[in-house]
């Protein structure tokens, strides 16, 4: 096959790729040529870079719409809460909530101990009763994240979840901290196709608490990678610490 | 460089050092256009929100994710609102549900957004140019490349959808990714 060829078939799945449309066996392609070729080749850098920003130009031809009025008082919340990389999310604010919580949760039987990347939403008490809430719910079986590899056994995190409650609670007080430039994401996958879920989050001293409004019983997986801050590739990376399970079947 | 593009440029510049101002002022250049996309791919408002939410959130919590040697803040962080969007409706599974709209995603060449929105003559210039280029891709290419785009699905599912071979599909995304690009190309 000529190159020229062949740069067609990788044009191909580099528009794909920029338009987030591909899967499976195109996804995995693009993946290995965006690590073992795309980095030496100049013509295919700028051929990425090309449909990349073309993938950004292409939101504007969606009309625009206003905002609703409160969307940016919430969101001015939120910044005061979320964590920056590199830095750590307000102590204080995590220990009065880790502490109502661990509270109401120990009296559903289940210790747990809770902190990590909060919002504002999460900071009350509604939030630690729906922990519990969910804890207490039919069906709600709290999941064992084991850690992979050399990880220490105790880094491993709970998993909860129940059928009617639509989200899902990740908790973990021996969590490491992430390798520098790379943050945490959440994966859920169903038959071998992984989903990111949630934004990527940093433990705190060890601790993480993570709340994710999402339909957990159409997976049957979870998993947790590092992946480089702001960006959330298609597939899960498998080249950083990890954190797996099988979610159980509530069918 | 277009002298937005160097004003986008100071601001990210200003919101790297943690000026709110600078935050304020991009969000009320790109809010209209990001849930625009937003609610186009989702067809949810809570979901929208969530996205531009989080979109923001992440350029505030995270702005050395752009890289000016890239490319213009604005398809940085569009293109981010769009990922998230797409993500959000993959994960949700509403695809299924969603065919019907995606199969008839409405034409936007002729919508005017300055009749029911205000923002500012730049961005209106350049959805102009976007629209238009969009507008001379034969129906073929931009029925796959909206279905992928603004109907969040892969191109195996497009194939699915209408019939046709993956290889087809590819090869119409690709033909109308390099038009858009010859014509949107700044010099």
């Amino acid at each position: 096959m000529r190159l020229t060829e062949d740069h067609e078939q990788l044009e191909e799945l580099l528009a794909g790729y920029a338009l987030l449309a591909l899967s499976g066996e195109d996804a995995a392609r693009a993946d290995r040529i965006l690590t073992e070729h795309v980095p030496g080749c100049a013509r295919c850098r700028r051929t990425l870079a090309d449909y990349r920003t073309l993938a950004g130009e292409l939101a504007l031809a969606a009309a625009p719409v206003d905002p609703p009025d409160t969307a940016l008082a919430h969101i001015h919340r939120a910044m005061d809460d979320v964590p920056l990389a590199g830095r750590r999310p307000r102590r204080g604010t995590l220990i009065a909530l880790a502490a109502s919580i661990v509270a109401l949760v120990a009296m559903g039987g289940l210790s747990l101990v809770l902190g990590g990347r909060l919002n504002e939403a999460q900071t009350q008490a509604g939030t630690a009763l729906e922990i519990v809430s969910a804890m207490r719910s039919p069906g709600a079986q709290p999941v064992h994240v084991e850690p992979q590899g050399d990880l220490p056994p105790d880094s491993g995190v709970v998993e909860v979840s129940a059928p009617d409650i639509r989200r899902l609670y990740l908790a973990g007080d021996a969590f490491p901290e992430a390798t520098p430039g790379r943050a945490y994401q959440l994966w859920l996958g169903s038959d071998g196709t992984w989903a990111a879920v949630g934004d990527q989050f940093w433990p705190d001293d060890g601790v993480i608490l993570l709340e994710v409004v999402v339909d957990v019983a159409r997976y049957d997986a979870i998993w947790i990678t590092e992946e480089p801050i702001g960006t959330v590739p298609q597939d899960p990376s498998t080249d950083g610490r990890t954190w797996r399970a099988l979610l159980p079947s509530t069918g | 460089m277009r002298e937005d593009d160097q004003h986008d440029l100071e601001l990210h510049r200003r919101l790297s050092a943690r000026d709110r101002e600078a935050f304020v002022e991009l969000y009320r250049r790109y809010g209209r256009s990001a849930y625009g996309v937003a609610l186009r791919v989702t067809s949810q408002e809570v979901i929208a929100q969530e996205v531009v939410q989080d979109a923001f959130l992440a350029l505030w919590r995270a702005p050395e994710a752009f890289d000016a040697a890239r490319g213009a803040f604005r398809s940085f962080f569009l293109s981010l609102v769009h990922h998230r969007a797409v993500d959000a409706v993959r994960r949700e599974e509403r695809l299924r549900k969603r065919t019907e709209r995606a199969s008839n995603l409405e034409p936007v060449t002729g919508e005017d957004p300055a009749e029911d929105v205000v923002e500012d003559a730049y961005l209106r210039v350049r959805r102009k140019e976007v629209r238009a280029a969009l507008s001379t891709l034969p129906a073929e290419q931009r029925r796959v490349l909206d279905m992928a785009y603004f109907g969040g699905m892969t191109q195996a599912r497009i194939a699915e959808q209408l019939g046709i071979p993956l290889g087809t599909v590819k090869t119409r995304t690709l033909a109308a990714m390099r038009k858009l690009r010859a014509a949107l190309q700044e010099g």
